[in-house]
Parts: C-alpha cells; structure tokens; sequence
C-alpha cells in the first residue's frame, strides 16, 4: 500500500471513529444523570460507581473524539479510543448473554426497553467497525490534515 | 557576497538538521500534551462535581421520611390502615409521574388496584422514581413525587396520585405548573389547615431526598422502566396481565 493511500486511509479512521465520539459525546453531555442511570442499567460496575462513569463518559468521548478529528495526539487517543470501544463490546454482550433487555444508550436514552427493542447485535456489528478504525490508528497514527504533522514534524521533511 | 558553502558548513548544517528532526521539531510534544492533559481532566472532573451539585441542590437536605414509609429507600405502603386478609400478597408499583405509561396503566388498572388495596386483598406499596427528569431535563417527577408524600401527610396520597395521573400534561417533559399542582392537592380534598402544612411541605422539598431515594435503591434492584408491577416479588408482564380481571386472578393466585 503506498504511503498516499495509507494516509488517506488514516484519514479516514480519524474522521469516522473521531466524529461518531464526538457526536456520541455532545448527545449525551447535557444529560449526564441520565448516563448515569444508562451505565447503570448495563448491572455490571458497582451502582456508585456506574453513576461516577455515566458522568464523566460523554465528556471523555468529546475529548477523544476532538484529538482524532484534530490528529493530535492520534496514537494516544486511539489507544484510549479502542480500549473504550471494547470496553462497550464487553458490556452490550454482556447485557446480552445475561438476558437484560436494555437500550445501549450509546447516543442518548438508554434504560430497560421492552426485548423487541434491543439492537444488541447492530450495535456490537457497529463498534466492531469503529475498533477497526482504532488498531488501525494505534497502528498507523500517521494521515493526512493532521495537527501532529503540523505541529510536531520539523519543516525539513 | 554570500559565502559558498564548504564541505565543512555542509556537514555542520546535516548535524542540525539531524539533531531538529530527533527532537522533533515545530511545538514541544510534552509541553502541548500536558497542556491538553491538563484540560482534559479539568474537563471531565467539573463535570462529574458540577453533575453531582446540580443534583444536591434538586434534592435538597431534608432527611423526613414519611409515615407509609419504613425507611429512605422503601416504598409508601398506600393502604397501611387496612386490615390484611390472611395471605395477602404485597404489590409493589413503580412508577414516575411523568411517564405516559403509567397513565395509560392508571387508567385501566387503578380502580382495580384501589380495590383490591382497600379489601385488604394486597398490601400496596408505591416506589416513586423520577428519573424521566433525567432523561427529559426537568424537575417534574421529583416535585410531584414530593407533592405527593406531602398529601400523604394529609392522608390523601392515594386521590392525589390519581388525579395527577388523571391530569397527565398534553406533551411528556411539559409537567405541572405549581398553580395545576396546587388545584390537584384541593381536588384531593386537601383544605385548610392540612393545605398549608401542604404547601409548606412543598416549597421545602421535604420529600424530595426521600423521592430520591426510592429511585435510587429501585434502580439498584434492576427496575429502570416505569410502570413496573411486582405481585409477591415476581413482575408482572402487562402483556400477559392486560386487563382488571387479569390482575384480580393473579393476586388470587398470588394470595396464599
């Protein structure tokens, strides 16, 4: 693969799995109890401290999401940003496996939902799409547009 | 004239540029990511504490749990005056005042439930959760949750609940001004004295840490939707159990 595609594919990841968290983040931000009472629902963290995690979530996604667009700290935040992704693999799957019927509260809501209503399996399908996009970056930090480049690389090269 | 350069400033000159291209050049990577370090957790920390002060001012500071009520965390036992048949299963309702559902339930159930309550075939029991406030931005299910326990004070909690519920606003998240809220208490029978130990009550949330705490230790048992029926521990599914009869068949084969 040359080095152009490469960059243009980084690109890409950056854009995808940066703007789905910062839209993720910005949905959910303003309704922080809410979140809490969302990671709750998923019964796997201890209830205090799903509440603590359901606060400060959407912010965290806002972040990540800002240095992926960005292409600041592009490996850093993409690390961050998968392990995240696993980390809401895990617990949809979880939620499944146990029989809970809850809505993920991915983008907002969340909550128990009637069984007819889960998406547990398109939402897994979905994170597993942004996971690619984030080993790719841990991987392969380098693309286009991005702040790392601009700030970071000496004007020789 | 400009000096050519010798082999000598060459060199020199591929030193620097070799020694630029180590240290990376441009910004200073550990000066910009503590900066952004920094921010971040600024960030994420005002949030978590300006969240939980936010609910700290919402709910105040009282500590009064009312008479239905064994403790903060318990449910409001509505029919705590009446006698049990022997056996009686408990029936435990979930509900937040602002939830459309538990209207529509009210609606086809609540005579029912209100009968069957005060033959003493069940020990009713409310859990009031509000977190529809959460998720719609308001306050409205906890001062109506407070409300309501402040009729209970009057012994009215029962035709309060009932007509908020008969009064559900056009859209979900609108709520009750606190006039509607007034006219609810006096159209529950609430007149004189007990409404302005009602209206006291209001204005001091003196409920609402107890509210609050119904919701928490409900969310803590696994009930996030609301209506959510319990009959003897066991929920009831509302597609099964669709209609007054449904229900009085079930608490008959709950009773023991």
């Amino acid at each position: 693969m040359s080095t152009r595609v490469a960059d243009g594919l980084g690109l890409l990841a950056r854009l995808v799995l940066g703007g789905v968290f910062l839209v993720a983040g910005a949905l959910k931000v303003t309704t922080p109890e809410a979140m809490a009472k969302a990671t709750q629902a998923y019964q796997l963290l201890p209830h205090d401290v799903a509440a603590w995690v359901g606060y400060a979530l959407p912010m965290v996604e806002i972040i990540l999401g800002l240095l992926l667009v960005l292409g600041l700290f592009t490996r850093v935040a993409a690390v961050l940003t998968s392990l995240l992704v696993v980390a809401f693999i895990v617990g949809i799957a979880q939620a499944w496996a146990r029989g809970l019927t809850i809505d993920c509260g991915c983008f907002g809501g969340g909550g128990t939902v009637s069984a007819a209503e889960t998406n547990y399996l398109q939402r897994i399908i979905e994170d597993l799409g942004l996971l690619a996009c984030g080993v790719w970056l841990s991987w392969r930090p380098d693309a286009h547009l991005s702040l790392d480049r601009a700030m970071f690389r000496p004007a020789t090269t | 004239m400009a000096k050519k350069p010798t082999a000598a400033t060459s060199a020199r000159q591929a030193k620097i540029d070799a020694a630029r291209r180590k240290s990376g050049g441009g910004a200073n990577r550990i000066v910009v990511g503590a900066v952004v370090a920094v921010l971040a957790i600024v960030a994420v920390v005002a949030g978590v504490v300006i969240t939980e002060s936010n609910k700290q001012k919402r709910v105040g500071t009282s500590t009064a749990v009312p008479a239905g009520a064994g403790a903060m965390g318990e449910g409001f036992v509505a029919n705590k005056d009446v006698q049990l048949v022997a056996g009686a299963p408990t029936l435990d309702i979930y509900e937040d005042f602002q939830c459309p559902a538990c209207a529509e339930f009210e609606r086809a159930m609540g005579p029912t439930i209100k009968g069957l309550a005060d033959d003493g075939k069940i020990k009713l029991v409310y859990h009031l959760k509000t977190f529809l406030d959460a998720n719609l931005r308001t306050t409205h299910s906890l001062v109506m949750g407070n409300a309501a326990m402040c009729a209970a004070d009057a012994g009215k909690f029962q035709t309060f609940h009932d007509t908020v519920y008969a009064n559900m606003p056009a859209q979900e998240g609108q709520g009750w001004t606190s006039a509607q809220t007034e006219r609810f208490a006096e159209e529950a029978g609430i007149t004189g004295e007990a409404k302005d130990a009602w209206s006291t009550c209001v204005d001091e949330r003196t409920y609402a840490t107890y509210v609050e705490s119904t919701e928490e230790s409900s969310s803590k048992a696994g009930v996030n939707a609301t209506p959510t029926i319990r009959l003897a521990g066991t929920t009831l599914d509302l597609n099964a159990v669709r209609d007054p009869a449904g229900l009085v068949a079930a608490v008959e084969a709950a009773t023991k």
